[in-house]
């Protein structure tokens, strides 16, 4: 099965790409690619439909957290 | 193995196909559900890119949309059928009030991938094609090039106006 293989190297290549990114508005979706693949690979290593609820929660916690950092950024509520 | 690759492509088409209808269809270009969307689709139009684009970008971001539901759903189908779908569809649209959102295009994009990939699974495919087609599709949207993927989403986005 290649599939776990795929999602790690784009884990990856997301990740460095949010680094390299100076722009914080665009590290974001680098970010988000990131979130994705490791919510993919934690269901793709352990098939238990325990995984399903901890990828969940993961990539739930993860977006809240992309949110803030995007909310604080912007300076906070649209008025 | 090659098998396995083809798959996966086709994986990543048909969910790309699925969550991009899905949150145009719910309008996600339209505007920035929270401050932070906004943001980010200023500083992709800052680059180059497509205010619309960028916003349905933001969007992403920001809250669990129709891409998040796809996502989980796969995962849902791999580790427990449909049941496990419907309970990512669940997880998605609690993810969704969380994050500030209706909830509208990730639970609809759950529910309806939900079926694809069971559908898909019967006809040869794996779910965990549509896993990592999924993260593949994503990949292409927010990971490649913020500039050509925000132009044809607000392509995309006119036409649905």
């Amino acid at each position: 099965m290649i599939a776990p293989y795929l999602v790690a190297v784009v884990a990856v290549f997301a990740a460095l790409r949010a680094i390299l990114e100076k722009n914080t508005g665009r590290k974001l979706p680098y970010a988000n690619v990131m979130n994705f693949a490791i919510a993919a690979s934690i269901v793709l290593l352990l098939n238990h439909p325990l995984s399903l609820v901890a990828a969940a929660a993961y990539f739930v916690g993860s977006t809240l957290e992309a949110n803030a950092i995007a909310s604080t950024y912007a300076g906070g509520r649209d008025q | 193995m090659l098998g396995e690759l083809l798959r996966i492509l086709a994986a990543a088409i048909i969910t790309w196909l699925l969550f991009v209808s899905v949150d145009i269809f719910f309008r996600l270009p339209e505007k920035g559900g929270v401050s932070g969307a906004s943001a980010v689709a200023r500083d992709i139009q800052a680059a180059g890119g497509d205010i619309a684009g960028g916003t349905m970008m933001g969007n992403i971001v920001s809250s669990p949309d129709a891409s998040a539901g796809t996502l989980l759903a796969a995962c849902g189908v791999y580790v427990a059928g449909i049941p496990g779908g419907l309970i990512a569809a669940a997880l998605v649209f609690i993810g969704n009030r969380i994050c500030h959102d209706p909830g509208y295009a990730g639970t609809t994009g759950a529910v309806l991938a939900t079926f694809v990939v069971y559908g898909f699974t019967q006809v040869g495919f794996a779910a965990t094609d549509f896993i990592a087609g999924m993260v593949i599709a994503i990949l292409s949207i927010q990971g490649l090039s913020h500039l050509h993927a925000s132009r044809l989403l607000a392509r995309l986005w006119r036409v649905r106006q």
